[in-house]
């Protein structure tokens, strides 16, 4: 029952990312624009490439899918609307999460095309830049909480959301989760008129809604993670919990999308020289705050 | 002994012997590398499953756990490493050349 | 007579070694690596059905961004890593089986005939089996950790510096 009812809430969440991105795209507020596009999608041929990796080609999307569904199952949208209440969920988010990689690399070499195979391997390299910038702040969370449950990460957060207590940390995870979800101003693998689609270039018909399917429940899931670990999750005055869930997952989705439309695409050099240079001591300075801050207040 | 555990510590054998075929009989040096991973994997299984069925409420069985997988990490660092430094000084990693302790 | 656990690990066991079996036998180079992905995977799952979750999901994780590495090191370092070309890249198989076989064999051979003793006691939930392991890790076993942690900087540090391109000094050889 509750798996159905986090089913219905992440379609409907999924269906609204996609509206936003639309919007964020082109700058027309359309409902219908996802269903339309779908609906033109599926009716479009569905074109393999002459030596592709047909394991590859046809696993990725579905991987993508995959992986994104399953961070999504840890994460609570009500006190008691969760998937699986993991006893380490924090961690089993990063793990589902670390997927993502594998699939774009499989989109990257399956198509044996040379664009599509410099996006995958671009996105390798975005990934040593942000992997430890998305474990780091989950840790300093996790001890503020004294446990990786999701729950509890919530119910930790009932005197003063995350956000306030460890702003170095959201700002942080916010940047690496955009970098996860290859949003601009991270869209290195699938750079739009740079390297002709990348990774999702090869891609028609069935297979690239499945594609983009995933990568709106990966934009889903990431938003819901960080409404979890900063944002106090469920929390809020006036509404049911499952409304201020859905507010507040909605509202830092659409600032992801927003974000990066203000800057030019970075470069992965300097992705990887800002976030090994800089991100990671900032982030062990955060953990080092945050556990002086859990010792010293009661 | 339990089924689950004869199970398991065969799985640990297999892995094992796998990983020797692979780290005797490829010349790459990437290549003997994995089979190196699949042998640490399969003591890995093996330390698992000794912990779950003979003493699951000692922590220190996943700790060494934990040492294992941090030993695997670093060895995969300082190999991969060496594989860089070797193929800049001769242009391939292949094992059979390398033979010689000069250069 | 045999239970749901020991159905799941046999299962998630076949498909380690068949995934581990496969690494060595294709002939394209990210096709052998992300076998070992998902033979590193199906051992993490093996760790979860085992009701040791934090290894579990650890193993997962670890081993997903391992193994990408691997493979555009292979894709770097290998001659032909697309695989199309058919060359032999193996040395001494015989040899090579004839020890696998017997470690295998031996493996088994002290799994079977050694008497483990009695188990059969059941693990903690998963909850208070990772506050055990961290209060072990940074209690009983804190001097291990930390060698282990020096380890790990050395080692990057090691790594790096064999790694990184010598300058180019003018007057050199």
């Amino acid at each position: 029952m509750t798996t159905l009812l986090v089913l219905l809430s992440l379609t409907v969440g999924v269906y609204l990312v996609a509206v936003l991105e639309a919007w964020t795209t082109n700058g027309h507020f359309r409902i219908a624009a996802p269903l339309c596009s779908a609906l033109a999608l599926l009716g479009r041929e569905s074109i393999v490439p002459r030596k592709a990796d047909r394991i590859f080609f046809e696993a990725a999307p579905i991987l993508l899918l995959t992986s994104a569904l399953l961070g999504a199952a840890v994460i609570p949208l009500a006190p008691a609307l969760i998937v699986t209440d993991l006893a380490t969920g924090a961690l089993f988010l990063n793990a589902a999460l670390a997927y993502v990689l594998v699939a774009l690399l499989m989109a990257g070499w399956g198509p044996d095309g040379a664009y599509a195979m410099v996006g995958g391997w671009r996105f390798l390299g975005q990934v040593i830049a942000y992997a430890m910038l998305i474990v780091m702040p989950i840790m300093a969370v996790a001890m503020r909480a004294e446990s990786l449950l999701t729950t509890e990460i919530v119910a930790s957060q009932a005197g003063l959301w995350n956000i306030l207590y460890q702003p170095l940390g959201f700002v942080l995870f916010f940047a690496a989760a955009m970098a996860l979800a290859f949003v601009p101003p991270f869209d290195l693998p699938t750079a739009q008129g740079e390297l002709a689609g990348g990774v999702e270039g090869e891609y028609t018909g069935v297979r690239l809604a499945v594609f983009r399917l995933g990568r709106m429940v990966l934009i889903l899931t990431l938003a819901a993670a960080t409404v979890t670990f900063y944002l106090g999750g469920w929390q809020g005055p006036l509404l049911p919990p499952w409304a201020w869930s859905a507010i507040k997952t909605l509202a830092v989705a659409a600032t992801m999308l927003l974000a990066g439309r203000m800057m030019p695409r970075i470069r992965e050099a300097h992705l990887l020289a800002w976030g090994w240079k800089l991100g990671i001591p900032l982030a062990l300075l955060n953990i080092f705050l945050v556990g002086v801050l859990v010792l010293v207040l009661p | 002994m339990s089924i689950e555990l004869l199970s398991a510590l065969v799985t640990g054998a297999a892995l094992f012997g796998v990983g020797v075929y692979g780290a005797l009989s490829q010349t790459n040096l990437v290549m003997i590398m994995m089979g190196v991973e699949l042998m640490l994997a399969g003591a890995l299984v093996n330390l698992v499953a000794f912990w779950r069925f003979l003493h699951p409420d000692t922590p220190a069985g996943q700790m060494f756990v934990l040492i294992v997988m941090t030993v695997m990490a670093v060895e995969m660092a300082v190999g991969f490493g060496v594989a860089i430094a070797r193929f800049r000084a001769r242009g391939s990693v292949e094992m059979e050349e390398a033979s010689e302790l000069k250069g | 007579m045999i239970s749901a656990q020991g159905l799941f690990i046999a299962f998630f066991g076949l498909a380690a070694v068949c995934f581990g079996v496969a690494v060595f036998r294709t002939s394209s180079m990210v096709r052998s690596a992300l076998a070992l992905l998902f033979s590193q995977t199906a051992i993490g799952a093996m760790f979860l059905s085992m009701q040791a979750e934090f290894l579990g999901v650890l193993q997962i994780m670890m081993m997903a961004t391992e193994m990408s590495i691997m493979a555009i090191f292979m894709v770097m370092f290998m001659m032909d890593p697309g695989g199309l070309g058919k060359m032999e890249m193996t040395h001494q198989k015989g040899l090579s089986l004839i020890s696998g076989s017997i470690a295998f064999m031996a493996a088994v051979a002290v799994a079977v005939f050694v008497d483990w003793g009695p188990g059969g006691a059941s693990p903690p939930d998963a909850a208070r089996q990772t506050r055990e392991l961290g209060i072990e890790l940074l209690g009983r076993s804190m001097l291990i950790f930390e060698t282990a942690g020096i380890t790990i900087l050395t080692a990057m540090i090691a790594a790096t510096a064999v790694a990184i391109q010598p300058l180019k000094r003018s007057g050199d050889r």
